[in-house]
């Protein structure tokens, strides 16, 4: 008999397999009814879903709708789905697209890209070739989806590259119309600047060429009355035209020189001097020069130490700038022209592109009209001019540019409209005491005591005065048109005791190389230079040996005796 | 009896549509109104947590699951007559 509390569990699994089988049967029920969107099924440890038509349709609407194309391709290429957008681009009907080898949509040099996409996934571009004959380009993204049971498919998207092809070519086509347009420009902007510099030069040429003109007809029309005086044996009055055709050379040779600072190709005779000096010794001249309206006034730093740099350049440039503060102040004012020692660093002299070290500034400064920034980038440039027509040469500041650039330093400009400008000359300072004024020593006796000097130079006049001159100082001379011939007496055993050449000569040695060859046969032979103007950088006296020095053209003949005679006097080098 | 243990349900779907968010709510309704306020409803999509399809049984979308009190009881098909829904979920008379 069945215990009691066995008969009740009994009838509890009754009806738990009684609820158990209505579930079931309602689940077969729903199912065959179909009332459910989805049947999950187990195998082993994987579960999948199985959904039917009606729950993943807005995802195939949403795949038809879009305006990417949306591909699956079986590994070898062939397309297993598409939807309408990728039927358009390949131009076919949508029932002609399944099946289909996408390669055969691409041309033949892309095929190896579609090759590489399907085996690695990933982002590429290509070509699309539709059934009618259209292209496009396309990015294609491809990416692997695992399907269990059924081998790997890959679903990929292309997209339409037509709109943004083109755009960069609307881009790129602007660009170069642009870079084409700048250019036109630019050459235009060169053309303007070349025309006004020529337009500059040629005033400028015009304008020297008159002035050597009239330099010219005063010296040969001195020479001239002279000819006539001495044909007719009259000697009385000659100094007369003499000194006329001296003072017009002198002009002559001051007008070339300047010519030659604005170029940077004049030859500097640098020395050792005290620019508080300098300024103390001009301070009457300018006075006078600037006029009673001016009032002038210096400020030298105590401190200003010594520079060493051409001391008539720097005259000449403190001379050129009083006066343009002077033309800066039509109606009076003040002008300051002053010394500095300055502190500048490394960094600042490099970027004024001058050598590292301490420097000793000399500033010219006035309460004048002063400059517009634009005016004040261009006060340096040649030809660079603010005066009236015929007035300035526009050359005066470029020189003074020139003088300290060539002097290893620099020039700056500080100014503003209405607040007067300062022009400030940066040099080096120089290590050492400033040498006197060497005034008194320019005399030194000029006549010769029967030594040789040899004279090379191209131009025969030239060799011809020079030994005309020294002759008649009791010296004896040699002369040479060029290198060659001159190395040709020294090594003929003619003994020298100093050799004056010419810098540029013919005949394949320049005159620093003959100075070289002829110290090989006569060591510590003297060589004066003579120039019209330095040839190669370092030939400035600075950069010269011992005794060797520099005569720069044009010079009196009297200059070249007196100079010889000192280099003869000083005790020899040490070879 | 029913205020001391309130019913845990899950609601088992494929994917989320306009037709599921509607049947969800309308099963919320039924299921505050005939089985207590503090009934609890989850809903799992089956193509996000296939496993838990597994786990608790489910063998279609959708299949609401009660998962508390037990016995576990599941209902596969149209949840949208509360009358069905009601007497599948809530505990019979003889099933304490």
């Amino acid at each position: 008999m069945p215990e009691p509390d066995l008969e009740a569990a009994l009838r509890r699994q009754l009806r738990e397999l009684e609820a158990r089988l209505q579930e079931s049967e309602d689940t077969l029920d729903a199912i065959r009814r179909g009332a459910i969107d989805a049947l999950v099924v187990s195998g082993g440890q994987q579960h999948r879903v199985y959904t039917l038509e009606s729950a993943d349709r807005p995802y195939r609407v949403l795949i038809e709708q879009m305006r990417e194309g949306a591909v699956t391709l079986s590994p070898d290429g062939t397309i297993l789905y598409g939807n309408h957008r990728l039927s358009e681009m390949l131009e076919l009907p949508q029932e002609q697209v399944i099946g289909r080898d996408l390669g055969l949509f691409l041309p033949e040099g892309e095929r190896p890209v579609l090759a590489w996409l399907l085996r690695e996934g990933g982002r590429g571009e290509l070509t699309l070739r539709g059934a009618r004959g259209g292209e496009m380009p396309v990015a294609a993204s491809l990416g692997w989806l695992a399907v269990e049971g059924e081998g790997a498919v890959l679903c990929g998207v292309l997209s339409d590259l037509s709109a943004q092809r083109a755009h960069l070519r609307e881009v790129s086509r602007a660009n170069a119309l642009l870079r084409a347009e700048i250019a036109q420009r630019e050459a235009a902007e060169a053309a303007l600047r070349q025309s006004q510099k020529m337009e500059a030069v040629g005033q400028l040429t015009g304008g020297i060429a008159h002035d050597f003109n009239n330099l010219l007809t005063g010296i040969t029309g001195s020479l001239e009355l002279m000819q006539e005086a001495v044909l007719r044996g009259r000697i009385v009055g000659l100094e007369r035209y003499v000194a006329s055709a001296m003072a017009s050379a002198h002009r002559a040779a001051a007008l070339t020189h300047r010519l030659l600072a604005f170029s940077r190709r004049q030859t500097l005779a640098p020395q050792p001097l005290s620019p508080n000096r300098l300024v103390e010794g001009m301070a009457e001249l300018l006075s006078r020069t600037v006029g009673p309206a001016i009032a002038l006034r210096t400020e030298l730093a105590d401190d200003a130490g010594t520079i060493l740099c051409d001391p008539s350049q720097m005259e000449n440039a403190l001379l050129n700038l009083a006066i343009n503060a002077r033309d800066a102040m039509p109606d009076g004012g003040t002008l300051v022209i002053g010394t500095a020692n300055v502190l500048a660093t490394p960094e600042a002299c490099r970027e004024a592109g001058m050598a590292p070290g301490p420097c000793v500034a000399l500033f010219v400064s006035d309460t004048g009209i002063g400059m517009s920034p634009e005016t004040a980038a261009r006060a340096f440039d040649p030809f660079f001019t603010t005066k009236p027509a015929g007035e300035g040469t526009g050359l005066g500041l470029s020189m003074i540019y020139g003088f300290a650039r060539q002097s290893g330093g620099q020039a700056m400009i500080e100014s503003a409209l209405g607040q007067g400008t300062t022009v400030w000359l940066y040099l080096p300072r120089h290590e050492g005491m400033a040498e006197e004024a060497p005034k008194g020593a320019v005399a030194t006796p000029a006549a010769g005591r029967g030594e040789t000097v040899l004279l090379v130079d191209d131009e025969a006049v030239i060799r011809m005065l020079m030994g005309e001159a020294l002759r008649k100082l009791g010296y004896a001379t040699l002369e040479a048109a060029d290198g060659p011939t001159a190395l040709r007496l020294l090594q003929g055993g003619e003994r020298l005791d100093l050799m004056v050449t010419d810098l540029g000569l013919p005949g394949g040695l320049n005159g620093r190389e003959l100075a070289e060859a002829a110290r090989r046969t006569q060591p510590g032979l003297k060589v004066l230079f003579i120039t019209g103007f330095a040839e190669a950088a370092g030939l400035d006296a600075r950069g010269l040996d011992a005794g060797t020095e520099m005569l720069p053209k044009p010079f009196s003949l009297e200059a070249l005796a007196t100079r010889i005679r000192a280099m003869l006097d000083r005790p020899p080098s040490p070879a | 009896m029913s205020e001391a243990a309130p019913y845990r349900l899950r609601l088992f779907v494929a994917g989320s549509s306009a037709r599921s968010q509607d049947m969800i709510h309308a099963l919320r309704r039924t299921c505050r109104q005939g089985l207590g306020p503090a009934t609890e409803l989850e809903v799992v999509d089956i193509f996000q947590q296939p496993d838990l399809a597994e786990r608790n049984g489910v063998v279609a979308a959708p299949t609401l699951v009660r998962l508390s009190p037990a016995p576990v009881r599941r209902l596969v098909g149209d949840l949208s007559d509360p009358e069905r829904v009601l007497r599948a979920m809530a505990l019979g008379p003889g099933a304490a």
